[in-house]
């Protein structure tokens, strides 16, 4: 019997990059391996009519945007019939319309726990750097103005962290902190049980979190839900001169409400790696030399991304040998 | 008579404490010298300076009347017999001719460790992530900056070796530990006080071979100016990145600098350089390197205890005869 097809939608030119070993021999081992080349979306369209009508898997990363666009409903409904499972490279999956892969019984995983350690470290650095004012001091020094002009600065010790959104980065990030004498409060729908298991309180309003917090984290996930969901009345609702850190998604935030509470200085100062228009970022952002910007930077090494690609692959391998996928996504686990 | 305590220099956060700890034990009065002659003229008999028992010295005073060199110490009154020096690194008191006059020398240690580490996590995160390239990046325009993933690298299961192992080194090792690196360090001799998971490594360039980040935290003295030299450097793996936030001179930054551009080293996070406030355009000019302007210590809390532990030397000098911080050199 011949083996199941499945197709990698990766880097249009690059493919997998970290584990293209691994491509061919384990996953390789069990599929027949395609990798696309389709050039435009109705390209790709085409195809799922011909040379991919057979595919049972996708491995796909957000980069294919490039040639063939989002996986909202229309490309998801233009999939060949045979198509069981999106294997997503990728803690965030909001680029896929997960209910239209639920209506057309299409299974969707992505690689959470792979992205932790990574992202965690974006976060504990875009904490201590907009706490200790450290993105206008290296400019002062590559201006040749040495201190000049920098303001007294702060420190994490002893201050308030609230995480929205206690997951697997929100855990990792919080037990990178902790040492630093940072005290850990956090907010999600449900309190964890069995209990975290490093220090931490949960509050069970977001309100409280946010008027008790020095500096509030957002580790939530972009879905309809959330989009847009921190705007006005949560920064109102904020400490005077907080700080705001961002390494989940930026559409999360209303950015008009971000950008009003940083001139008006209810925030001292904020930490952001990921924005509404990636690879666009607000002008206003830029200018501002009070915060740390980074350009989506969460899983920008070479260890997090094969741990990742791997992850993708096993779960691919788990599907198509019949042992379901490993890590699905949340919504269609119900 | 109360004794007369010269302050050398700026009290910016503790101006509060000074009065409480000092004013009901000593006169307190305020270097107002507009240069190093007019100061040496105050201290010799007869000049307003001439009977202080003790000084507050803060490093800016030096833009008016220069460092605490031999000469100055010279010129101390007879009176003078405890110098409390503001910082952690005394490298710019002449300890030596201090303790000629009778003098003893105090510093500020303790006060530092925690923004001294904080600033040292930064500067490893950020070497080993290429984080000050990417900020850079996307201000200028861009986004993902080209080649990071390939250059950049978690800091699980890397290892970071610890060149001078005290309170500033342990308290980075404490809050480096969730992130998962070998941690190994190198003194003359083991640190009775290092944590369990910290492996003492006897033989300095073994260490030096084995570690991924070096992270140098040792006080500038004669043994220690120049210590991480070429050869030092190059005993380093290919492709390794040195974290500075103790002093730029125990680093040969020549040889440094050398190692950076022909990629021996693949990247460097300092604090501190050897001409400060100067720094070697060649650094400037290299984006995937971080530099701060020796802000190890440049926030609220550290500089407010800094001042303290200074004025609360003075004040025990006073009440009881010795304060709390002597430098190693004065026991």
């Amino acid at each position: 019997m011949s083996k199941p097809q499945v197709l990698i939608c990766a880097n249009p030119t690059k493919g997998v990059v970290w584990s293209k070993e691994e491509q061919k021999s384990k996953l390789g081992a069990v599929a027949e391996v395609f990798e696309f080349d389709s050039k435009t979306r109705e390209a790709f369209f085409e195809d799922c009519k011909g040379k991919y009508s057979k595919i049972v898997a996708i491995y796909r990363h957000n980069d294919s945007v490039a040639s063939i666009g989002l996986f909202d409903k229309e490309l998801i409904n233009a999939l060949p019939k045979s198509l069981k499972y999106i294997c997503h490279n990728g803690a965030g999956y909001d680029q896929i319309d997960v209910d239209a892969c639920t209506a057309r019984d299409i299974q969707v995983s992505h690689t959470p726990m792979a992205v932790d350690h990574g992202t965690a470290t974006v976060g504990a650095y875009l904490t201590i750097s907009a706490l200790r004012q450290f993105h206008r001091a290296e400019v002062n020094v590559r201006n040749g103005k040495w201190k000049g002009g920098l303001i007294p600065a702060r420190d994490p010790q002893g201050k308030v962290l609230g995480i929205i959104g206690m997951g697997g980065i929100g855990s990792t990030m919080a037990r990178m902190l902790i040492p630093f004498d940072m005290t850990v409060i956090y907010y999600n729908r449900r309190e964890i049980t069995p209990a975290c298991d490093f220090p931490c309180e949960y509050v069970s309003s977001q309100e409280e979190l946010l008027r008790r917090s020095d500096v509030v984290s957002l580790n939530l996930p972009l879905n309809d839900k959330t989009k847009g969901s921190f705007g006005r009345e949560q920064f109102s609702q904020m400490k005077d001169g907080s700080v705001l850190v961002n390494t989940a998604r930026g559409a999360v935030v209303d950015e008009e409400a971000f950008l009003e509470a940083l001139d008006s200085g209810k925030l001292f100062s904020a930490g952001i790696d990921v924005f509404p228009d990636e690879p666009n970022v607000n002008p206003r952002l830029v200018n501002n030399d009070k915060i740390t910007l980074l350009p989506h930077m969460g899983t920008e090494t070479q260890d997090s991304q094969k741990k990742m690609e791997i992850r993708v692959f096993d779960n691919m391998i788990s599907a198509v040998t019949g042992k379901g996928l490993i890590n699905q996504v949340q919504e269609q686990k119900k | 008579m109360a004794p007369k305590i010269l302050i050398m220099g700026k009290l910016v956060w503790a101006q509060k404490e000074c009065e409480d700890l000092l004013s009901p034990v000593a006169e307190i009065v305020h270097m107002q010298s507009d240069s190093r002659e007019q100061l040496f003229q105050q201290f010799a008999p007869g000049g307003e300076y001439s009977d202080v028992v003790g000084i507050y010295h803060e490093h800016l005073s030096a833009k008016l009347v220069g460092h605490p060199d031999a000469a100055m110490m010279e010129a101390l009154p007879e009176s003078c017999k405890w110098f409390a020096h503001k910082g952690a690194g005394y490298d710019s008191v002449n300890v030596e001719a201090a303790k000629k006059r009778g003098i003893i020398v105090s510093n500020t240690p303790g006060a530092v460790n925690e923004a001294t580490a904080t600033t040292a996590v930064y500067l490893l995160i950020s070497c080993m992530r290429h984080f000050s390239m990417a900020e850079a990046h996307l201000r200028a325009g861009g986004f993902t900056p080209p080649g990071v993933e390939q250059s950049s690298f978690d800091l699980s299961g890397k290892t970071i070796g610890i060149l001078g192992l005290g309170s500033i080194g342990i308290t980075f090792v404490n809050y480096i530990r969730p992130f998962g690196m070998r941690m190994i360090y190198h003194n003359r001799k083991p640190n009775a006080q290092a944590p369990e998971d910290l492996t003492y490594v006897s033989d300095m360039y073994e260490m030096l071979g084995q570690v991924d980040v070096l992270f140098v935290s040792c006080p500038l003295n004669e043994k220690t100016r120049g210590l991480v030299g070429k050869k030092e450097i190059r005993s380093m793996k290919k492709g390794s990145m040195l974290v500075n936030t103790a002093r730029g001179p125990i680093i040969d930054e020549e040889a440094m600098i050398e190692a950076l551009q022909d990629g021996h080293l693949s990247s460097v996070g300092l604090d501190v350089f050897v001409k400060e406030p100067q720094v070697d355009q060649r650094l400037i000019d290299m984006p995937h390197v971080t530099l701060l302007p020796h802000v190890g210590t440049e926030n609220q809390d550290a500089r407010r205890k800094m001042e303290v532990l200074a004025l609360t030397n003075l004040r025990d000098f006073v009440t009881k005869g010795m304060g709390p911080t002597p430098v190693p050199e004065c026991i």
